[in-house]
């Protein structure tokens, strides 16, 4: 199902949405200047197809920290209170398809051996509205991973730009039910989208796989391992990156909260044992295991790596470490080339 | 560039030193490179894109560095007060790195940049520098450049910030430190950030909560900037790695100035100069103590 939106009409759905009690999430200018994911209450405060927000859409749905449950002694035991279900429902409007996409890899993990319920409570309140992308930056590389600057994986409905308006498409039920329940502000009337930037050809993701099977011991990691200096910038930024760590904080003596937050595999800390023995004791094994993360283990596991190829890992690393690069090198290796 | 390669490739031919720490171009720009055999040392360059401190590389918790062998590590004149607050700290021996200076006029906010050195392209660090070669070096290198363009735009802003009653310095942080993540990524790239065990990694007692409520970013980047405390050498690389750019270059310029106006310190190349924190001094003010 394809209609078509005006400017206009986007604005008073926001405005209706907002009236609404639903939150409203889009790209929009933080304080200092830059942009992130933030709860508008008006379009004119979205910043719809400019520079890429700063943080993923994962933080829309697993915070950099959120409360599991609070605990507080009572006499001799113990009370737990659990965090209240964060279910509010919200729309998602702007969304990166590299980010929306990045939203549905994760869906495979946190639903997997353990139903993770904080994050599917926040997947199924809100509906995800994506806006292609009208050019690509210099750091995207969404095409080279299999995705596009339309891609519409994990999207509800995605926003093509048209002229001064957008083209509507629902791909999915939630898609169907938020474009006919909002019929008012969409028309029937055939709008053609603008094309959209040309796709490079993509990695070959699965000889990549085929040839990290073979190589836990090479050379490669060791030249990563050098220039890498562990700060994790990349994976704080990451769309699929999702590793966490459970904290248990205390207010007072008697009270406290656990709480999950946001871990980096780039650290030693990371995978220390209580014995003090770490199998990745050096940054060259932790950037293998990040390579291997994304391009071996997960796909494996889940048929598709753990990368969306939006490039802000590219744009966070202060030291060069560049992912394409990286990909590039490998594939060269598996085609048998020096590299 | 031709003189740099040159005695790189002439240290490394010669054995004097098993790599060169320096910097190459990459895909997306200037950035670091380790140098082992001297027929790569064509791959060193240096230009207004090489803004890396490189220092962070001979700390100790950088071991696969370290096993590389000697060192000859290139240093612009901030970076060598990096260097010297590492030989000062005694996280490494003078005798055991080779310091190639670079003649220094100021480098770009962004080594991807393309862009000519202006006052709007200009690293918010250095309009205002007054280094334009390091006196911790064994070779210098490079002609005397005139200074970096542009005014000290961080300092107007920090007479800003003091100016505020405290209550509005306090959002203007509070504003900042809500997009705080705590990826400590400002830990991370810093040279000068070597300790084995992180406080806001101790968990018994827990002196620092980990999570990114505001509680545990203030803790966590107060303790930061207290702990360099005229250590800091004002590289900027924790400000340029902030994947949600706060601006903690301010911050830490910030305690600089208090240690320059109450210990009448400010950070050196003099690997033999003593910090305000780790020497004691008669004449140092103690109205705190009663």
């Amino acid at each position: 199902m394809t209609k078509a939106i005006t400017k206009e009409a986007l604005t008073g759905l926001v405005a209706e949405l907002t009236a609404a009690g639903v939150r409203v999430i889009a790209p929009a200018k933080a304080a200092d200047g830059g942009t992130d994911y933030r709860a508008i209450f008006t379009l004119a405060d979205a910043i719809l197809g400019g520079e890429m927000p700063r943080r993923s859409l994962r933080a829309v749905f697993q915070p950099p920290t959120e409360a599991v449950f609070g605990w507080e002694r009572k006499g001799t035991g113990i009370e737990l209170t659990p965090a209240a279900a964060a279910s509010q429902p919200q729309v998602v409007l702007g969304a990166r398809p590299c980010d929306a996409a990045g939203v549905n890899v994760l869906d495979k993990v946190m639903g997997w051996d353990y139903k993770d319920d904080m994050w599917f409570a926040r997947r199924e309140a809100t509906t995800i509205i994506s806006l292609a992308c009208a050019e690509m930056a210099p750091t995207c590389f969404c095409d080279k991973i299999g995705l596009s600057a339309d891609a519409t994986v994990g999207a509800d409905v995605l926003l093509r730009p048209a002229g001064e308006g957008y083209t509507a498409e629902a791909l999915t039920a939630k898609g169907e039910a938020f474009v006919s329940g909002h019929a008012r502000w969409f028309s029937d009337e055939p709008v053609t989208a603008d094309p959209a930037p040309p796709s490079r050809e993509a990695f070959p993701l699965d000889k990549i796989e085929e040839w990290l099977e073979g190589h836990f011991e090479d050379a490669l990691w060791a030249d990563l391992g050098l220039r890498c200096l562990g700060c994790g910038a990349c994976t704080s930024i990451c769309p699929t990156c999702h590793c966490f760590d459970i904290v248990d904080e205390t207010d007072g003596t008697a009270a406290g909260t656990r709480r999950r937050n946001w871990d980096t595999c780039q650290t030693g800390l990371f995978t220390v044992h209580t014995s003090g023995h770490n199998p990745r004791a050096d940054q060259a094994s932790r950037c293998r295991q990040r390579i291997l993360h994304k391009f071996e283990i997960y796909p494996k596991r889940f048929e598709a790596v753990l990368c969306t190829g939006c490039g802000r890992c590219v744009q966070a690393c202060p030291a060069g470490v560049i992912v394409p690069e990286i990909l590039d090198s490998i594939a060269q290796r598996a085609n048998g080339g020096a590299a | 560039m031709k003189e740099l390669q040159e005695l790189s490739r002439s240290l490394l031919a010669d054995g004097q030193v098993n790599v060169v720490i320096g910097w190459e171009q990459g895909p997306t720009g200037a950035r670091p490179v380790f140098v082992t055999k001297p027929e790569d040392a064509d791959r060193l360059i240096f230009d207004q894109r090489c803004v890396h401190n490189l220092a962070a590389y001979l700390s100790p918790r950088r071991p696969n560095v370290g096993k590389l062998g000697k060192a000859a590590i290139v240093a612009k004149p901030c970076d060598a007060k990096a260097v010297a607050g590492l030989i000062r700290e005694s996280q490494i021996k003078r005798e055991d790195v080779v310091v190639i200076g670079v003649r220094c006029g100021g480098v770009l906010a962004d080594p991807a940049s393309k862009e000519a050195l202006s006052a709007e392209t200009v690293s918010e660090r250095c309009p205002g520098c007054e280094s334009r070669e390091p006196t911790l070096a064994d070779h210098v290198l490079g002609d005397m450049p005139p200074p970096p363009p542009g005014e000290r735009r961080r300092d107007a802003r920090i007479d800003e910030l003091e100016a505020m009653p405290p209550a509005e310095r306090w959002a203007f942080w509070q504003a900042e430190f809500e997009r705080c993540v705590r990826c400590n990524a400002c830990r991370q790239v810093c040279p000068l950030c070597t300790c084995d065990r992180c406080v806001t990694e101790k968990t018994q007692p827990l002196w620092i909560e980990s999570s990114a409520h505001s509680r545990g970013v203030f803790a966590w980047q107060l303790t930061r900037a207290q702990h360099h405390a005229g250590r800091c050498a004002d590289c900027g690389e924790c400000d340029r790695v902030c994947p949600v750019d706060i601006p903690l270059g301010l911050l830490n310029r910030e305690v600089a100035r208090i240690v320059e106006r109450r210990f009448g310190f400010e950070m050196t190349d003099d690997p033999a100069a003593a910090e305000p924190i780790g020497a004691f001094r008669m004449e140092d003010e103690q109205e705190f103590i009663r």
